[in-house]
């Protein structure tokens, strides 16, 4: 049974107001763009700070808040500091 | 003014292209207003040019470039453009197309800006420094405003602008736009850029706006830049702020699993129920005003043709489209208020998922709102949506939300025909229950509509949905006042203008043919004729050649055909008053016909300007024509149920 990589820590499974760092982004380059404007890369710190009505995560990153959607939030690999992934 | 140049940056201060050499000297500088959404670019510009144009706390709002005239303190004339908010210059939506377009010069109409105003929100720094990068290599003369400096303060944040400005090469200025802080440096880079001094930012080591050989793959490309940034800010200082308090104890209401959804609906029903219910004593006021006005005037004017024009028909046809400013300005209001506010993003987030069903995205949540004012600045701000297919849908569906145009209609003819009784206490009447019903009519056929176009012609794959949050902050009056001052001075020149053209042309062609020198009776007259010979096809659905005259003289715009029947039945019985339509009305219609009418309203495409928008927006006939055909069809067949099930 292959080990359960940290790098496959995704945004949705992590708690609200945890911290963690962006590893990568899991989604087709045509859609690539919009996220990285907004400040998702790999290495953004970001944080889940409440869900929306509808379960959708608002993250907080560079000090703004972003609602996403869950589908964007299962491509975005993140890492808890500390720990040695990617 | 001391303009600061590093030396690190311009080595050479004396070798650089000067401002000068790329003006006339007879032009007028030409500066744009630059930054990422709700940075503050359209407060700025308000508080600098003095014109109106709309400002709201709510991502992406201004959609197409505004030009105005700032006047400096040597009087000397600058002019101004603000550019729709662009996270980067990737021209992946319409908006960064546009903001791309007029940077580079591309807009045949208006020139290369000489001079940038790149503003930013300072609560957040590094995030909107990102857009730094590709301005300077724009080789434009820039200025970074680092704007709601107060809040920076105020939450524990901070930054060196001199450090700042020493690393980028730019002169930094601080401003809290909002209360007009600050401009005065502002208004002196003004100054310095139409004294033609200044040089254009020069390659700077500590940020890669020089054009390098191979370019990286895009993601690298963000995080080296990002990596800059993060540099930058870190030389300089930069604190962020603590999150806001109010701001985080009112998500925890507004984006409530349970309370979220509930506010969001008591916040729509408190809307249309004061719309038909505050605004009802302004609009009493407004038709004695009319109708005081009217008699006054025909007491001092003697009898003649010129009189029965003025009064019969530019007083009845204006006079019955002007009363229903008070309602249209309330609505206004609460909109400008959920956007000034900041819940018109969160109201966007708890939409989302659902529009996300239905074939759209929650970006179309704005359009689509603003189409309860009017459609066409909707189907303008479709352009912050970023997929093509997505916006072509948001497009096509903007028409069926309840603009307020249609509001006259149906507060006539609800007002005539459902009597007032409660439904739920005090709080909810039969009235506003017919309303909200027509509303929520036409947002599930837009739904619907949406649901059929994505998986037909507008099939593909999804793009995905971010949305900012801006923090809550108390709407500013004076931007409210200025934008309902705008909304009432858009609505009378309609009325000055359109209405008045076509209550002209009506009570003309009720004149002739004249026979003995007089007026024929109305039903010989010219339009009487016209509304016969189309009766044919709307006796199905009830009307009479009256309603069809009104229907005729709609398509210029919906709310004409108030006037328009103004018009004709105060021609047809002069003793009763122009005042009295619903009286008049009741003789015409059946109930049954009548909610034809409104459902007829609901749906028909009654509307020019759209659909000259949509053509624009679409660049073709296509989209307008199948719109136009498809809601004639939605109209005429569910009018024609309504009047034979009732």
């Amino acid at each position: 049974m292959p080990v359960r990589d940290a790098v496959d820590l995704r945004l949705v499974d992590i708690p609200l107001r945890e911290v963690v760092e962006l590893v990568r982004i899991d989604l087709p380059a045509d859609q690539m763009e919009p996220v990285l404007e907004r400040g998702l890369l790999p290495g953004s710190q970001l944080s889940p700070v409440r869900r929306s009505p509808s379960g959708d995560p608002i993250v907080m990153v560079d000090g703004t808040l972003l609602a996403i959607r869950r589908e964007v939030a299962h491509c975005l690999c993140v890492r808890r500091p500390g720990s040695t992934g990617a | 003014m001391a303009l600061f140049r590093d030396p690190s940056c311009h080595p050479d201060a004396g070798g650089g292209v000067l401002l000068a050499d790329r003006q006339n000297a007879d032009e007028v500088p030409l500066v744009a207003l630059v930054g990422p959404p709700n940075a503050g670019k359209s407060t700025l510009f308000n508080q600098l040019t003095g014109l109106r144009q709309k400002v709201a706390n709510y991502p992406g709002v201004t959609v197409e470039k505004h030009v105005g005239t700032t006047r400096l303190p040597d009087h000397r004339a600058l002019e101004l453009v603000d550019l729709p908010g662009a996270n980067g210059f990737s021209a992946r939506s319409m908006d960064e197309r546009v903001t791309r377009d007029v940077l580079e010069g591309r807009v045949p109409e208006l020139r290369a800006p000489d001079a940038l105003v790149l503003i930013v929100d300072s609560t957040r720094l590094e995030s909107q420094l990102m857009l730094v990068e590709p301005t300077l290599k724009l080789g434009i003369p820039t200025l970074l405003v680092l704007n709601m400096a107060d809040e920076l303060e105020q939450r524990g944040g901070a930054v060196r602008d001199d450090v700042l400005a020493e690393r980028l090469g730019v002169e930094v200025v601080r401003t809290n736009a909002r209360a007009g802080d600050g401009l005065d440096q502002v208004r002196d880079f003004l100054i310095a850029v139409a004294d033609r001094g200044l040089l254009p930012p020069r390659p700077c080591p500590a940020l890669s706006n020089v054009v390098t050989g191979t370019p990286l793959p895009m993601v690298d490309q963000f995080t080296e830049r990002r990596r800059r940034i993060q540099e930058i800010g870190r030389v300089s200082g930069f604190v962020l702020p603590r999150g806001s308090r109010l701001t985080e104890q009112l998500d925890g209401l507004f984006l409530h699993r349970v309370w979220g959804p509930l506010v969001f609906l008591a916040v729509v029903i408190l809307v249309f129920q004061s719309i038909f219910t505050w605004a009802v004593p302004l609009m009493d006021g407004v038709q004695i005003l009319v109708a005081g006005s009217g008699a006054w005037v025909a007491e001092w004017l003697p009898e003649s043709w010129f009189r029965a024009l003025l009064i019969d028909g530019i007083w009845a046809g204006v006079g019955s489209v002007v009363v229903f400013l008070p309602q249209i300005l309330v609505l206004f209001l609460f909109l400008g208020l959920l956007e000034d506010s900041g819940y018109m993003a969160r109201a966007a987030v708890i939409a989302d998922r659902m529009m996300y069903r239905v074939g759209l995205q929650g970006r179309a949540f704005l359009p689509l709102l603003s189409g309860y004012a009017c459609a066409i600045p909707a189907i303008l701000a479709a352009r912050t949506v970023e997929d093509e297919r997505d916006r072509l849908a948001t497009i096509f569906v903007t028409p069926f939300m309840t603009c307020s145009a249609r509001l006259p209609v149906y507060a006539l003819l609800i007002a005539a025909f459902i009597p007032e009784q409660r439904l739920v206490g005090p709080f909810l009447g039969l009235r506003a229950a017919t309303l909200i019903g027509l509303y929520i009519l036409g947002a599930l056929t837009a739904i619907a509509t949406a649901a059929v176009l994505r998986r037909t012609l507008l099939r593909g794959r999804r793009d995905s949905f971010f949305m900012e949050l801006p923090p809550y902050r108390i709407p500013s009056a004076r931007s409210i006042a200025l934008r309902l001052y705008d909304r009432s001075r858009i609505f009378l020149r309609r009325a000055g203008t359109i209405i008045l053209a076509v209550a002209i042309v009506l009570w003309f062609l009720t004149q002739v043919p004249q026979s003995g020198g007089a007026a024929p009776p109305i039903d010989d007259s010219a339009l009487g004729r016209m509304g016969q010979m189309i009766e044919p096809a709307l006796r199905p659905l009830g009307f009479d050649w009256t309603i069809g005259v009104g229907l005729i003289s709609a398509l210029a715009a919906r709310e004409v055909i108030v006037g328009t029947l103004g018009t004709l039945y105060s021609v047809e019985d002069p003793t009763q008053g122009s005042l009295q339509l619903q009286d008049a009305l009741r003789s015409h219609l059946d109930l049954g016909a009548a909610v034809g009418l409104l459902v007829f309203f609901a749906f028909a495409l009654q509307c020019t300007s759209t659909i000259a928008v949509m053509r624009r927006e679409t660049a073709g006939w296509k989209w307008p024509v199948l719109q136009f055909s498809y809601m004639l069809a939605l109209a005429y067949g569910f009018a024609f149920l309504a009047n034979w099930l009732i």
